[in-house]
């Protein structure tokens, strides 16, 4: 069988295909000629179509047209009567026309043949590329951290990327196949029938979703659904793409409780606020009545009955009179100081200085005549409630006042130890009688006293007001203090 | 001393009546003291009805007002004689023991012509009363109207 594709590839491709026409008419001619010699007569017809359909399979209509005429000629001149000539008798003619249409349709149909599987190469390559591409694609989608897979209508997996891997646990192997539902334990805020409706309805669904991992921690997701139709709009596969959003769920959870409990926490507060303003308001009203008139009559008694009372009597109603205005000083102070958390503050801008100076006039009466030794410093101008503050200093230095009413040469120093860009510390020293540290904490507690009524009155209220004030004004109280040695109150107050 | 304003006391408690009374006595202003012991009571004398059907018209020369009462408290007293035409001219005090703002701003509010609070201290009571007395009854003219005791 006359097999001629030539393998020399440096000729040029038609020479290649003409010779291929010319070789294979030539090997079909020789192998006629030599089985007549055995006396084999009549093969020479098929194997002339044979040469001629081996040149159009493989070399074209081209090279097959030559074929056939040379295998015309060849066989006129090798085969037919008379022989060695190219001549070609009447009787001879029909057989000729057929061999000619049997060849042409023999190089129609291969050509045929040929257009077909050329066509199937070149789609078989364009799929292969196609296939190439997919594939860098698809492991380009490997490549972000973002979840994301892929499922047909009947919710079972058919794509899974490394990052959805990554966050359920679950390899593309495990996962493939499988229902993507079934598989995570998904939890769904609504009706699938719903979802499924909305997602065929837009070609898309977003909302979050529970879902559990390959070692049964439970995650929350935002999920992603993106509905792929065919060409004739069948849908065909979802999307999924999953963001982890367990952390952020956490957090907004824990905002969300705290913020409740700080809600309750405001009821409460307010209740407790308002319960209060109406204790001090019945206190205001109510406890300062009878003691007025306690007072009002034991003063009407002491001045109608002076004569049939004795000493005794008269004593005890001074001490009656006395302890009236001293439980009334003590309804006033607490009702001062619980003003102060119950009113509103009221920010300007307070110059210290100015303050300070009014105070020491105000207590001149309450020197008796002592000359004290001031020394102030200067002062800042700094935000808050004049009114508060005022009394923050006049506390402090009426307490300075009283304290070093034992002392020969009372000093008293106002000044500011540190001014930083967010607060300022000022403080208010004197010499007085001090205090034992270990009662520090003592200080500025309501209605505590480090000292007998006989020897400094007060109610016990100055310090607590001071060291409330200065809490609403977001700053902090301190005090250092040694036994006959003198007391320094520190106040720090925030600059805004 | 020309004429002496009649004073309408508005006061609950009966000590407090007697220690304002005996406040008012030393200064001999008590002779035109009309006590009610409630809100209610106060209005019925303002507009002369229920048992002070029969008391001559005429307007006090100055109210002095409780805030703490019962029935009618002190304020809506004091709303109503202040939205009332005939009534509005009245000068009005507040005695009181509070000294609760909200009370002084909703009586300031309210038109009061004074605010003032009790002391404790008995001496300085009475002085308050015996100022009060004297201002609103003697010292200041009251408004045309008013019950006056030549």
């Amino acid at each position: 069988m006359p097999q001629g594709k030539p393998s020399i590839s440096k000729i040029p491709a038609a020479v290649q295909r003409y010779g291929l026409a010319v070789l294979s008419v030539a090997i079909a001619l020789a192998t006629a000629l030599l089985l007549e010699r055995y006396n084999f007569r009549g093969v020479e017809f098929p194997l002339f179509l044979m040469a001629i359909a081996v040149t159009v399979w493989y070399a074209g209509i081209g090279p097959a047209i030559l074929a056939l005429v040379l295998s015309s000629l060849t066989f006129n001149y090798f085969f037919t009567e008379p022989i060695h000539t190219l001549y070609v008798t009447r009787s001879d003619f029909p057989y000729y026309v057929m061999f000619i249409l049997f060849a042409l349709l023999l190089t129609w149909f291969s050509a045929i043949r040929r257009r077909v599987e050329r066509e199937l190469l070149q789609s078989r390559d364009e799929l292969q590329r196609e296939v190439t591409v997919r594939t860098q694609q698809a492991s380009l989608l490997d490549l972000t951290h973002d979840t994301i897979f892929v499922r047909d209508m009947s919710d079972v997996v058919t794509y899974w990327n490394r990052g959805a891997q990554e966050l359920y646990g679950w390899a593309a192997e495990e996962a493939v196949g499988k229902n993507s539902h079934q598989l995570l334990s998904t939890v769904f805020p609504m009706p699938i029938d719903q979802i499924q409706a909305e997602l065929l309805r837009t070609g898309r669904w977003e909302g979050e979703l529970e879902k559990t991992k390959a070692d049964g921690a439970r995650v929350v997701v935002a999920s992603r659904w993106s509905l792929r139709r065919d060409h004739q709009e069948r849908p065909v596969a979802i999307l999924e793409t999953n963001n982890d959003i367990t952390q952020r769920k956490r957090g907004e959870e824990e905002v969300r409780k705290l913020n409740q409990e700080l809600g309750k926490r405001t009821i409460e507060l307010e209740a407790s606020n308002n319960e209060l303003e109406a204790f001090a308001y019945s206190i205001s009203h109510d406890l300062r009545a009878p003691l007025r008139h306690m007072v009002g009559f034991t003063e009407l008694l002491h001045k109608n009955a002076s004569s049939i009372v004795d000493d005794k009597g008269h004593r005890y109603m001074t001490m009656i009179l006395e302890s009236a205005k001293r439980m009334g000083t003590l309804i006033d102070d607490l009702l001062a100081f619980s003003r102060i958390g119950r009113t509103e503050t009221r920010e300007t801008m307070v110059s210290l200085e100015q303050i300070v100076q009014e105070i020491q006039g105000e207590v001149l009466q309450e020197t008796d005549g002592r000359t004290i030794n001031w020394k102030v410093g200067p002062l800042p101008d700094l935000r808050g409630d004049r009114s508060m503050l005022k009394l923050v200093l006049v506390n402090l230095v009426s307490n300075a006042v009283k304290f070093t009413r034992t002392r020969p040469q009372p000093e008293i120093e106002i000044g500011c130890t540190e001014k930083r860009k967010d607060g300022v510390v000022l403080f208010v020293r004197d010499n007085g009688v001090g205090f034992d540290m270990k009662y520090v904490n003592k200080l500025f507690g309501v209605f505590q006293r480090l000292h007998r009524a006989e020897e400094f009155e007060g109610t016990g209220i100055g310090l607590a007001t001071v060291q409330r004030i200065i809490h609403r004004h977001g700053g902090r109280v301190w005090a250092e203090g040694l036994v006959d040695s003198g007391a320094t109150f520190y106040l720090s107050l925030p600059t805004p | 001393m020309t004429s002496l304003g009649r004073i309408l006391l508005v006061e609950d408690d009966p000590k407090d009546t007697e220690l304002t009374l005996t406040a008012l006595e030393e200064y001999n202003l008590t002779n035109e003291v009309v006590v009610t012991a409630d809100g209610e009571q106060a209005l019925d004398y303002l507009y002369c009805r229920g048992k002070f059907q029969t008391r001559t018209n005429g307007n006090p020369a100055v109210l002095l007002l409780d805030l703490k009462l019962p029935k009618v408290d002190g304020l809506e007293v004091l709303q109503q004689v202040k939205s009332d035409e005939k009534l509005k001219m009245i000068p009005v005090v507040v005695l009181t023991s509070s000294r609760e703002e909200r009370d002084m701003v909703a009586s300031y509010k309210l038109g009061v012509n004074a605010y003032v609070v009790k002391p404790v201290d008995f001496h300085e009571f009475v002085n308050a009363i015996k100022e009060l007395g004297v201002f609103w009854a003697i010292i200041n003219e009251p408004p045309p109207g008013s019950i006056r005791k030549r």
